[in-house]
């Protein structure tokens, strides 16, 4: 910004205006500021609709001129080995709610999904869940024990694991307790934190099933313990059949070898299930005949209804959809085309239909589906119309190949209260002011 | 002729070869990985189920689980389990499941006894797991158990006894019946325009980091960020109005002494968890009011508090944070780290 105010005169109002804001509290500062900003930066910067900030513009880079990136050489190979994003993208980021949970060891991040495009979720903004920080493994001092009710107790390298025939496969991961702050209530004003516990990579490794055969399940064998190697040795209880069908060893994420927020070198991936049970730093699987009901799978990740009752063993991510565009990060910001795009996804199968509406539900018209539609993965969806400045109250609604379609948040709290903290997979409801801006509410 | 016969003939063998290993190799395994030991199972299989499968040889007392439940675990569940900051509530809150504001408790939510022994064998103290004893876990199971009302001050826990426990809430829970809610794919007319009420979000509860550009927001709670965008914001202004500000907070870090760098980690790995935040009164880093008195107290005084334990005026210091594991040195070397970064 500095940079391109040069004129004393903007310098002496941007002064002034910083001493008005100091009075205000921070939300009207903000968008104060953002106001004033665009009001003094008439020659630099302009005010969109929907309040958002268009960058400045420096005119002596646009056309007839040639700009200065063409007068000059950029910088050669292997500046950065291992590149980064742009530096003008630095806003796309994990971000954390920080008062959710008690300090940031034991916490959450969420994935940046109104900066995102198509359904692959890059490495770095993949979000996390740590019950107790990142442990930093070196890849041969890690090792796999299988164990239990099995005819041959194995102890795999990483070198062992990577010498089975390996499977590449894109699912999403998501926490159950994502959009868990909104039951009863919305709180967040931003995609981010109403949805970002929600990712979407291609793993590679190895099917659990066939360890499970090298290792020789014995007749009694029905759930597997799964622990990581951790400060929080974090366990979940799986079900055999679970792992029979679906789950994955996995060491690489989206072709690079996992990264340690990720459970480097070694961790268990459940297509389509809350993403706790896709235990990572991975180093224990004992097959036995009974859950184990550990801490993660009784006092959390169980679901309190309003008699008191708790829902155990919750596994499955519904059917859910959100609109990413649109979004209170991304505002309408001109009158005319719009595509309105959004991502949909499902625990149960794939994606079959999205549907959107205008007016908070009354009406629904077919958004179509685009790119790949897998099976336990991020599908995105687009619908091309046209705005004018009405008042939207845009929402859309996911149908999976099992026929199940997404429930409103009535629906769902009807059933199960305001108190069950996981699996809140309602329609989602974006409202759109008269300027384009977006703000998050609830019908009731 | 013949060799086309011939050639056809090689690739029949080699197909049914092909398929004859594969099925073999199938049948027979791969054969990777080493088997077991005994040993090596036994060092890793921590796990306890309800049945008691699992719990290792040992008993705990209730005596002996409240003065290593002081030392261990009060700094973040409380004295009497009723939780500090947003750490854990462990006791109380019996019958209040139903209500708009549920206490979920070990003694009022969860169904097994033995997942108490099992989470603080795995993962407790928070900042030293897998530091205690199996003897020490069955003390403070017992304590923990005993704080919720569960067992009397006179119950010896082991591993026949901790089974038989039965739970306040050990029926409360059951199977997933998802899917629970039934919509249907309606395209017109689907509810009363007039009916629909639209609630707005509830202000001044959204991380306002998210819109701040380059923050990444790590403060410690909310009030935090607060303060630290208001930081920034004054940073921002001045730097418009031509002033120079300093961004204050861990900017001296290129000052440190030898002894405060090389106490940096023992900070990260042991004392951070509550200096790191100011919590339960604690002098929270880079606070310099909080630090100022402590400072002119002196170093040697400091660090005899930090490693034998001290009752202040805002909170308890537990010997060496509880982190008995610490060298006397390494407690030293993590004071001078905080006292230098808090200046």
């Amino acid at each position: 910004m500095s940079n391109i105010i040069k004129g004393p005169s903007t310098r002496e109002l941007m002064a002034q205006m910083a001493a008005e804001a100091d009075q205000l509290s921070i939300r009207d500062r903000r968008d104060f500021l953002r106001k004033g900003i665009a009001a003094v930066g008439g020659m630099a910067a302009t005010t969109m609709a929907g309040g958002a900030i268009a960058k400045e513009v420096n005119t002596a880079n646009l056309p007839p001129n040639e700009p200065a990136w063409g007068k000059q050489l950029g910088h050669g190979v292997v500046e950065n080995p291992y590149g980064h994003p742009s530096e003008y993208e630095k806003h796309v980021v994990r971000r954390t709610v920080p008062w959710l949970t008690a300090d940031s060891i034991a916490s959450i991040s969420m994935t940046p999904l109104q900066d995102l495009k198509g359904i692959i979720t890059p490495n770095g903004l993949v979000f996390e869940r740590y019950h107790g920080g990142v442990p930093q493994i070196p890849m041969e001092e890690h090792r796999l024990i299988i164990h239990g009710l099995v005819e041959r107790p194995i102890i795999f390298t990483m070198e062992d694991l990577m010498r089975f025939p390996s499977v590449s496969q894109i699912k999403f991961i998501e926490c159950p307790a994502n959009g868990g702050m909104e039951w009863k209530g919305a709180q967040m004003e931003a995609l981010q934190f109403t949805h970002g516990m929600l990712s979407c990579c291609e793993w590679t490794g190895v099917p659990l099933k066939v360890l499970l055969e090298e290792a020789g399940v014995k007749p009694e064998g029905k759930w597997i313990l799964a622990e990581g190697a951790d400060g929080s040795h974090m366990s979940r209880s799986i079900p055999l059949e679970k792992a029979l069908e679906d789950t994955l060893v996995v060491y690489a994420q989206n072709g690079e070898r996992l990264r340690p927020e990720q459970g480097y070198p070694l961790r268990l991936l459940n297509p389509g299930w809350e993403g706790n049970t896709s235990i990572k730093w991975l180093r224990r699987l004992e097959v036995g005949d009974k859950p184990w009901y550990h801490r993660e799978e009784t006092s959390k990740y169980t679901d309190l209804m309003p008699d008191g009752r708790a829902r155990k063993f919750t596994f499955v991510q519904e059917t859910n959809s959100v609109i990413t565009s649109p979004c209170p990060e991304n505002p309408i910001v001109k009158s005319g085309f719009l595509e309105i795009e959004g991502i949909a996804w499902s625990g149960r199968g794939r994606i079959k239909q999205v549907d959107i509406s205008f007016d908070g539900g009354v009406s629904w018209v077919p958004a179509n589906l685009k790119g790949l539609v897998l099976d336990k993965a991020l599908t995105r969806f687009s619908l091309v119309t046209k705005w004018d400045g009405q008042p939207w109250l845009l929402q859309s609604r996911a149908i999976d190949e099992t026929g199940y379609v997404q429930p409103t948040l009535k629906q769902l709290r009807d059933v199960r209260g305001g108190n069950s903290i996981y699996h809140k997979n309602s329609i989602h409801t974006w409202k759109v002011a008269p300027n384009g801006g977006i703000t998050n509410v609830q019908i009731t | 002729m013949f060799r086309s016969l011939k050639k056809s003939l090689i690739a029949t063998t080699l197909g049914a070869a092909l398929a004859m290993t594969g099925t073999v190799v199938q049948a027979e395994k791969l054969g990777i990985g080493a088997t077991a030991s005994a040993e090596e199972i036994a060092g890793w299989d921590i796990d306890i189920r309800p049945d008691g499968k699992g719990l290792p040889k040992g008993q705990g007392s209730v005596e002996e689980g409240e003065a290593l439940y002081e030392q261990f675990c009060s700094t973040c569940h409380g004295l009497f389990g009723e939780g500090e900051g947003r750490w854990p509530v462990l006791a109380g809150g019996q019958d209040t499941l139903t209500e708009e504001r549920p206490t979920k408790t070990v003694g009022s939510y969860w169904p097994y006894a033995s997942t108490l022994y099992d989470y603080i064998r795995r993962a407790m103290p928070f900042t030293a797991p897998r530091s205690l004893s199996d003897e020490q876990v069955y003390h403070i199971t017992a304590y923990v158990l005993y704080l919720n009302e569960i067992v009397e001050e006179d119950f010896v826990l082991d591993q026949d006894s901790l089974a038989t426990i039965k739970m306040p809430n050990q029926d409360g829970f059951f199977v997933d019946p998802r899917p629970d809610v039934q919509n249907t794919r309606c395209m017109k007319n689907c509810a009363d325009p007039k009916q629909l009420h639209i609630a707005g979000t509830l202000r001044g509860i959204t991380p306002v980091g998210h819109f701040v550009e380059g923050a990444d927001a790590p403060a410690a709670s909310h009030e935090a960020q607060m303060e630290q965008e208001s930081l920034k914001e004054k940073v921002r202004k001045a730097s418009i109005r031509g002033e120079e500000v300093s961004a204050g907070g861990h900017g001296a870090a290129a000052a440190l002494s030898d002894k405060a760098v090389a106490g940096k980690p023992t900070y990260e790995g042991a004392c951070k968890v509550c200096h790191g935040s100011g919590l339960t009164g604690s002098p929270k880093v880079g606070d310099s009011d909080a630090w100022q008195p402590r400072i002119k107290q002196g170093m040697a005084t400091m660090v005899g508090h930090a490693i034998k334990g001290f009752s202040g005026e805002t909170g308890v210091m537990p010997p060496k944070g509880g982190r008995v594991d610490l060298s006397d040195k390494q407690v030293e070397e993590a004071v001078a780290y905080m006292v230098e970064s808090s200046q």
